[in-house]
């Protein structure tokens, strides 16, 4: 089902590249910007979250589709797999925004959450995946479980690219991209973009690695007990 | 019915909602203490407070994939499927 070769390869590579990675992070020189200062580092870590939960939606909504076109339960593993580890990455882009605006947005007062649409729209989105792993939890049968579950995830993805990217950036918002706020692509320096879409490729194959160990463990799940929901 | 609105109208017209305009500095208060420490440095501990937040995130997914994996292998246990694989 898994070919175990290629998986060790690519993870090898994956965790060497995210070593290179985490260190070029720190050790390559950086333009100074006001109020930002070095936490514009954290462009390598708080954004390819964010990319990376959107990846992890497509391999999901992807095996959701092909659980509607076949039945087949590994594609509902598959999706839902996905779908955890994604939220995962979701939950983790959420808390390190929140660190990063703590200490520019609102330092000098005691303000760590003020309903920013960006923030508020993506946790919006998380509760959406919250659903989808509390209906999996509603149903017995598996095959039942897997074509139900597969039409809300559908849903789910839909939303994702509109709550997360589309409906922030028309409101306006402290985070950048959004009106009157430049985005990344006007300002951000070459040398930055040397460390950051390397990131991007990390922390993608970081969710790969995770999801495929998931994955393996619900595929064994489901040869012993026929209930791959892990 | 009248009575009553006109008050209303009265304390409407008379009390700010706000003390300041949203324009106006607002007044913040010094640094606190936390805050020295994170923005000490030009802010590098941000960043540390980051990745350790995706690290400390990475360890509790471990965690949790210890618990499932040791959930699967006492149901193999208990369905007494023989165990071939040298461990």
């Amino acid at each position: 089902m898994i070919n175990l070769r290629r998986y060790t390869l690519i993870r090898n590579v994956i965790l060497l590249w995210m070593s290179v990675v985490l260190c070029a992070a720190f050790l390559l020189g950086i333009p100074k910007i006001n109020i930002l200062e070095h936490t514009a580092r954290n462009l390598y870590f708080h954004v390819p979250m964010w990319f990376t939960m959107m990846a992890a939606v497509f391999v999901s909504a992807y095996h959701s589709f092909q659980v509607l076109r076949s039945g087949d339960i590994v594609r509902d593993i598959r999706a839902l797999q996905a779908a955890r580890i994604g939220a995962f990455f979701g939950v983790l882009g959420l808390l390190t925004g929140i660190v990063w605006s703590k200490f520019t947005w609102y330092v000098g007062t005691d303000v760590w959450w003020n309903f920013d649409p960006r923030q508020s729209m993506v946790s919006l989105q998380l509760l959406i995946y919250g659903a989808y792993f509390v209906l999996r939890g509603a149903l017995d049968d598996p095959s039942k479980r897997a074509r139900i579950a597969a039409v809300y995830n559908l849903f789910a993805a839909t939303t994702t690219p509109f709550l997360l990217y589309v409906i922030p950036r028309q409101m306006d918002s402290l985070h950048p991209g959004a009106e009157g706020n430049p985005a990344f692509s006007e300002i951000t320096h070459p040398i930055m973009r040397l460390v950051f879409y390397p990131a991007i490729i990390g922390f993608i194959g970081m969710f790969w690695i995770l999801y495929t160990q998931r994955v393996r463990m619900a595929l064994i799940k489901h040869r012993v007990t026929h209930d791959p929901e892990l | 019915m009248a009575a009553t609105s006109v008050p209303q109208e009265v304390q409407d017209a008379s009390t700010a909602y706000d003390s300041v305009w949203a324009v106006a500095n607002i007044p913040t208060q010094g640094l606190s203490g936390m805050e020295q420490v994170m923005l000490s440095h030009d802010k590098l501990y941000v960043v540390l407070a980051v990745v350790l937040i995706i690290w400390i995130g990475i360890v509790i997914l471990l965690l949790r994939n210890d618990a499932r994996l040791t959930s699967v292998e006492r149901t193999i246990e208990e369905q007494g499927i023989p165990s071939d694989d040298g461990l």
